[in-house]
């Protein structure tokens, strides 16, 4: 595959989170789909502006919470009943509630790793390269206090005079295009 | 600065009217209505079983509904004292809801008066006078004779009545004092913000210590006792968990319910809701947490000292009431409130809360009726059982429209605190 070059896409910097949702809920109206918001901290709104409303994350953690606590139940089952039976004080060797605690506790620790493992297969983390970080006022802000809405290339109704326009109309601080 | 100005302009603004809308006086006559046909049903219940009046069922029934609305006025204003002293939006949100449930306190004194006056036909303690006698007779058994014997000095009339209404003296001091000064803070000027908050946080830190305390020695009183051979040093936790589980149900109806109309349409926003049902979620998880905790022990022990208590609640047909009970009072809320979407949705969250109003009955009715010898291991059919149905609903229909008029009596929401000007923001500026 050849390299990449060209304009990866239009870069708006807002100081509020108000004005971020405003203007890409309305880029969504004007019928933008490749376009993506920037914020410091996670504000909800504007993933559902651009319409973004649902991941798979929580099915993954539902399915990784269930696979421990069936695993860890039936370990235990299998070592207390065939591997290793054992009398404790006369129970039967299927004693369910003793085995509730670290089935429960392998519940949360696989429902949490495929939380955290399952975000990062489906984010696309950890990336070595984004073309976003080549405008310096995304490399300052991003993290801290800045809030941004980009127009991405790659959108039919891109085009770089028109697309610039239309987004200084919502009144950014800034506008700047950003290359591959 | 610039940034705030610019936020400011999507602020939405206050309703000028703050007090309880029309529809809680709709809730007060549907309150009043309900509990009108249930206390006939009540009543006539106690004559099905064609040997004259049961008493017997009634009171127990009687027992769960003191209980219950107990669990909403003193857990409303324990949690009333809690938001004081986490701060947080949910919490403005909440205050006047709560301090209402707080101020039903003299109905749930009265309904507690009901049962310190039938002590003999509720406890077994307070019944048996003469021990040795009632052990030859064969009334009760070693172990009872022994217990009741033993714990006389904590077990008798006069200490059960001077406990509760030293409990209650104690409830109605905060109750008065929190529900005082909010009104105060409110006539007092913005400048003194700060000094409210500190005020307010200062009485209620100690007071939720307090309540700890004073709630334990309620419940043990008045459920555990029942069983006077049985104690568990949990108990008391347990039943704080349910109280906040039982509350945060409620008020999370009454909130939802109020966004009908001003002024809580503008305050509720999906933010705090969302904030309320997680909150939720965690007393429901909590509750199972502890409940089971309790078994896990008592089971691994196997002690003929505690283990009957478990066997008198699982034997006799009433495993598949306790199986009932796991499912309606932890599985079902807590499958249900996993969901994102769901906390989200005012309809559907509303429904599972109600849910967990209904299960928290249910899981008393599990607690209170084994405890009485023609029940234990023996979960049979009577008409007299279903007083529990009967009773409690018509105890609580009176106590929430007793809840209705306290919250129409003042503004639906505390003005004087920073957190009035965030909620009125749109979602995103704290989100």
């Amino acid at each position: 595959m050849p390299p990449r070059e060209g304009i990866y896409g239009l870069l708006a910097e807002f100081d509020t989170p108000g004005e971020l949702v405003r203007a890409a809920r309305q880029a969504r109206l004007d019928g933008w789909r490749r376009l993506d918001c920037y914020t410091p901290y996670p504000v909800e709104e504007a993933a559902e502006a651009i319409g973004f409303h649902r991941n798979k994350v929580p099915l993954v953690t539902l399915v990784g919470g269930l696979m421990g606590l069936v695993a860890m139940f039936l370990l235990e089952t299998w070592i207390s009943v065939w591997a290793f039976p054992l009398n404790i004080g006369g129970r039967p060797t299927y004693s369910w509630p003793a085995f509730i605690v670290p089935a429960f506790e392998w519940t949360i620790l696989f429902a949490g790793l495929s939380a955290a493992f399952g975000m990062l297969a489906l984010n696309g983390l950890p990336a070595l390269y984004h073309p976003l970080f080549n405008a310096p006022n995304f490399r300052d802000g991003a993290t801290t206090d800045k809030f941004f809405l980009c127009l991405e290339a790659l959108d039919p109704k891109f085009d770089l005079a028109e697309a610039k326009k239309y987004l200084e109309s919502f009144q950014p601080v800034s506008v700047v295009e950003v290359e591959y | 600065m610039n940034e705030m100005a610019h936020e400011r302009h999507d602020a939405k603004t206050l309703p000028a009217e703050l007090g309880a809308p029309a529809l809680v006086d709709g809730w007060l006559r549907r309150a009043l209505s309900i509990g009108a046909a249930f206390s006939v049903i009540a009543a006539g219940l106690g004559f099905l079983d064609g040997r004259g009046f049961d008493a017997d069922h009634l009171l127990r029934a009687w027992l769960l509904g003191l209980v219950l609305t107990f669990g909403f006025a003193v857990g409303g204003l324990a949690l009333l004292m809690l938001q004081y002293c986490t701060g947080g939006k949910w919490g403005l949100l909440l205050r006047r809801p709560l301090e209402a449930m707080s101020r039903t306190l003299p109905l749930v004194f009265a309904y507690w008066v009901v049962v310190a006056l039938s002590l003999r036909k509720l406890y077994l303690w307070a019944a048996v006078g003469d021990v040795k006698a009632a052990l030859q007779s064969g009334w009760i058994n070693e172990v009872q004779a022994h217990a009741i014997a033993f714990k006389r000095p904590m077990l008798n009339p006069a200490a059960f009545t001077w406990v509760s209404l030293l409990c209650f003296a104690i409830w109605s001091f905060y109750t008065w004092r929190l529900n005082a000064l909010g009104l105060k803070r409110d006539a007092d000027s913005a400048a003194s913000t700060p000094f409210w908050i500190k005020k307010m946080e200062n009485i209620s830190g100690p007071g939720m210590v307090v309540y700890a305390l004073t709630m334990t020695a309620a419940v043990i009183y008045w459920v555990m006792s029942l069983d006077p051979t049985w104690y568990s040093s949990v108990y008391g936790l347990l039943f704080l968990v349910g109280q906040g589980y039982q509350v945060l149900a409620l008020a999370i109806i009454v909130a939802v319910s109020l966004s009908k109309d001003e002024p809580f349409k503008t305050l509720l926003r999906q933010t705090e809701q969302h904030d309320l049902g997680k909150l939720t979620f965690a007393f429901v998880m909590l509750n199972i947490y502890l409940a089971f905790a309790q078994f896990l022990i008592i089971w691994s022990g196997n002690l003929p000292e505690e283990i009957p208590w478990y066997l008198d609640r699982i034997l006799g047909r009433w495993g598949v009431i306790v199986t009932l009970d796991f499912i309606f009072y932890w599985l079902i809320p807590f499958t249900l409130l996993l969901s994102r979407d769901l906390k989200r949705n005012k309809k559907r969250l509303v429904r599972v809360c109600q849910w967990m109003i209904f299960a928290k009955a249910f899981d008393l009715f599990w607690l209170i009726e084994p405890n009485f010898k023609d029940a234990a291991r023996n979960l049979h059919f009577s008409w007299g059982i279903m007083e529990y149905a009967a009773v409690p609903a018509a105890m609580m229909a009176f106590w929430v429209a007793y809840f209705c008029v306290q919250l129409k009596t003042r503004p639906l929401v505390q003005t004087n605190d920073p957190h009035v000007a965030e909620i009125l923001e749109p979602e995103h500026v704290s989100a």
